[in-house]
């Protein structure tokens, strides 16, 4: 038989959690590239 | 034993619900009735006497098995055929192996039919009813072993499958392949016990048998177990299917609806009554009276 | 609109009203009917033959793929972009954005008729179509089955878009009384209906769950109903923009001079919300891409297929909305609902038809019949769509 390998499967987490927190970086900037704009049109 | 609520049930899914993390677990928890066939390759000569067996029991296409030369080719399952065998070269020389329906323990196509018409039967076939089938060939598409064929020539349309011979079944008798079989290669019997048969024959020869038995654990278990000499892969079974039964897949999805249902409109109908308050703008007739205040108010 | 002076006293006087109206209005030999009445009629010729002869003769179905295109387009796809419905109803209604208001009646109409076109579509591609009402009566009950949940879903919802869409045509035949009647429907309509829209929609992708060892596994995942369920919301979104900019021209009579300055308003502000719904449903899927340590799979051509779909055309379109809105360009706004409906139509074909049985060496492609009775559909929809907004007070409510 194959010799015993640790399967992880959390293995992927860290890079998860970093997705998490760029995605969040991206988002407010992204939301606030799209509120600016309602304001310029309201002044 | 509370076999019977489970036998009788008419909701796959939740049987899984209740009882699919234990079978999982434990596949002694199989009932005893159930019935299933053990396919020992290593026996198989070929002669194909199943085939014609099967065609000639369910009034489908019996095959001329001297001149048709069929074992030249990987032949499926179709709608004219509830089984084939097909022959596989191997470096332990040539293996026969017998395909049809594996009457999964938790069986996907049951699981699948929105009418029922696919159902798991308590003995152990899964069988069709044309009454209710309405042909959407959803059991198809989740049927692990593409084992479910439909007759695409026809106005009125059958799925055309293996019943291990339910019919026989309820008159006492073997399934019409198995009583034909001249070499033991097919044995029926209880699920429970051709799995410690099959278990004893490894155990027995274990230079013979490499030390897997298809359908133990393959999608949840199937009535249908295999025993071969060579790796499965070789000969032509599927070996990513996984251990999960297949209604599994979607039990957490049907789960979540009811949930949905009762908890996103009440969501909706708060949602509705905390935006309204103090917001009487809604001008006269101009249809957008949404709920009961605009008039009132 | 409102010429109909064929006011309606009695019923007497309704029931001439509606002859009146069921005539054809307007020139025959324009562009859209010269191409469109052929292949109509080609694709009820085609149906015969189908109920006939079996589904066999006339598409290219087959014991290793028994879904295509009518069933991975017309419903898979056609409920997906039919989704606009319930996004508009949930804002206008139950949040209260009366920005929206203008547009309410056509994408429910919109979302109706394609409802009742595309899931209709289900049933010639049902090979026992004499027992589909199997699913709602006697004790055919599959409670274990997605497919009937959705079949339940799409009659109820159907019921749900009804009522929300019968206030303009209780106006039409200038009942008064009943509007007010339905009219207090709207709100329970709406909420069952946005609640059955987050299921159906997300039971398509819980469709394929089951179907785990087919489907290529960059496009299999234990979220696909999120996933399809997400898309949708965009998806809708992208379409209201498709077809108000076509009928903001085809109809342009017809809609009120004030809608002309909310228009533009109304685009900017789907836009916005597409963008934000694409962003989100682009790192889902990333998420899921590293959850599932897929980059093994990316070095092939269905790797490189995987990329252009949730790159090309998530991504890019996401980034097109939120710049078409902040320099309030339309045009860079209609592109993207373009490219965003390319997007949904491209996903739900791969999780359906593309990439199912990718393994296979001979692979289903639909045969012109099928295309046929597909564009038959759809132009059929158009039609009675064209039918309705020329008669009932869709486009200009009432002010």
């Amino acid at each position: 038989m194959d010799s015993f390998t640790y399967i992880n499967i959390f293995e992927t987490k860290g890079l998860e959690y970093l997705l998490l927190l760029s995605f969040w970086v991206l988002f407010i900037y992204l939301v606030r590239y799209l509120s600016t704009s309602d304001k310029k049109r309201k002044h | 034993m509370d076999r019977r609520g489970f036998l009788k049930s008419t909701l796959i899914a939740s049987t899984a619900a209740l009882a699919g993390s234990e079978a999982q677990a434990d596949e002694t928890q199989i009932p005893e009735e159930m019935v299933g066939v053990l396919v020992d390759t290593t026996r198989c000569i070929g002669c194909r006497a199943c085939e014609v067996a099967c065609g000639e029991q369910n009034g489908l296409l019996v095959p001329d098995v001297l001149n048709d030369g069929a074992l030249e080719s990987h032949r499926d399952t179709s709608d004219k055929q509830f089984m084939v065998v097909n022959k596989y070269e191997t470096d332990k020389g040539n293996v026969f192996v017998k395909k049809q329906c594996m009457h999964c323990y938790q069986a996907g196509c049951a699981a699948a039919c929105p009418t029922e018409a696919m159902h798991k039967n308590s003995q152990g076939p899964v069988t069709w009813d044309g009454d209710k089938c309405i042909g959407c060939r959803y059991c198809m598409i989740s049927c692990p072993f593409d084992i479910p064929k439909f007759e695409y020539g026809e106005w009125n349309p059958k799925i055309v499958k293996c019943t291990l011979c339910f019919d026989r079944l309820e008159a006492g008798k073997k399934p019409a392949c198995v009583e034909a079989c001249p070499t033991d290669t097919l044995m029926f019997g209880s699920m429970v016990k051709n799995l410690e048969v099959a278990r004893h024959r490894i155990y027995s020869h274990p230079d013979k048998y490499v030390h897997q038995i298809y359908g133990e654990h393959e999608a949840g278990g199937t009535a249908y177990i295999y025993l071969s000499a060579v790796p499965f892969d070789q000969l032509g079974f599927r070996t990513d299917l996984g251990r999960t039964p297949y209604p599994e897949y979607t039990r957490e999805f049907l789960y979540a609806v009811p949930a949905v249902l009762f908890s996103v409109p009440a969501f909706l109908l708060g949602l509705n009554a905390l935006t309204g308050n103090g917001k009487s703008d809604n001008e006269g007739d101009r249809d957008f009276d949404y709920s009961d205040d605009g008039e009132e108010q | 609109m409102n010429s109909n002076t064929a006011v309606a006293g009695g019923s007497g006087n309704t029931f001439q009203f509606l002859l009146q109206e069921l005539k054809p209005r307007g020139p025959w030999l324009t562009p859209f009917n010269v191409i469109s009445i052929p292949i109509i009629l080609a694709g009820l010729v085609i149906l015969v033959i189908r109920f006939i002869y079996g589904l066999g003769s006339v598409t290219n179905l087959s014991q290793e793929f028994p879904w295509g295109l009518w069933l991975g387009f017309d419903v898979v796809t056609g409920v997906a972009l039919a989704g606009g419905a319930y996004v508009i109803t949930f804002v206008v209604y139950v949040l209260r954005v009366e920005k929206y208001y203008p547009i309410v009646r056509v994408t429910v109409l919109n979302g109706l008729l394609a409802y009742m076109f595309y899931g209709g579509a289900l049933l010639f591609e049902l090979g026992r179509p004499w027992h589909a009402a199997n699913p709602f009566i006697g004790n055919s009950f599959g409670f274990s089955s997605v497919l009937f949940l959705i079949c339940w879903h799409f009659m109820i919802y159907m019921v749900a878009a009804f009522v929300e869409f019968s206030p303009v045509i209780a106006e039409w035949l200038h009942w008064e009384k009943t509007r007010k009647f339905l009219k207090s429907l709207t709100l329970g309509a709406v909420i069952l209906g946005v609640t059955l829209s987050m299921l159906h929609q997300s039971g398509l992708g819980a469709f394929f769950l089951m179907a785990k060892p087919k489907v290529h596994p960059l496009w299999w995942s234990d979220f696909l109903p999120i996933l399809f369920f997400v898309s949708s919301i965009y998806a809708g979104l992208a379409m209201i923009i498709f077809e108000g900019t076509i009928s903001h021209r085809v109809f342009k009579d017809l809609i009120g001079p004030e809608h002309h300055h909310s228009f533009e308003d109304i685009m900017l502000g789907l836009a916005k919300g597409a963008a934000i719904t694409m962003f989100v449903y682009y790192v889902f899927k990333a998420l899921l891409f590293i959850h599932g340590k897929q980059w093994s799979l990316i070095n092939d051509g269905w790797g490189y297929w995987y990329l252009l779909e949730v790159i090309g055309f998530v991504l890019v379109p996401a980034f097109m909305f939120a710049f078409g809105f902040r320099n309030r360009s339309l045009n860079t706004i209609r592109i993207a609902s373009v490219l965003a409906l390319l997007g949904i139509i491209l996903n739900r074909l791969n999780v359906s038809i593309i990439t199912f049985k990718w393994y296979e060496t001979v692979h289903y492609y639909p045969t012109w019949q099928e295309i046929v009775v597909t564009l038959m559909v759809i132009f059929s929809e158009i039609w009675f769509f064209r039918w309705v907004v020329t008669r009932m007070p869709v486009l200009n409510a009432r002010h």
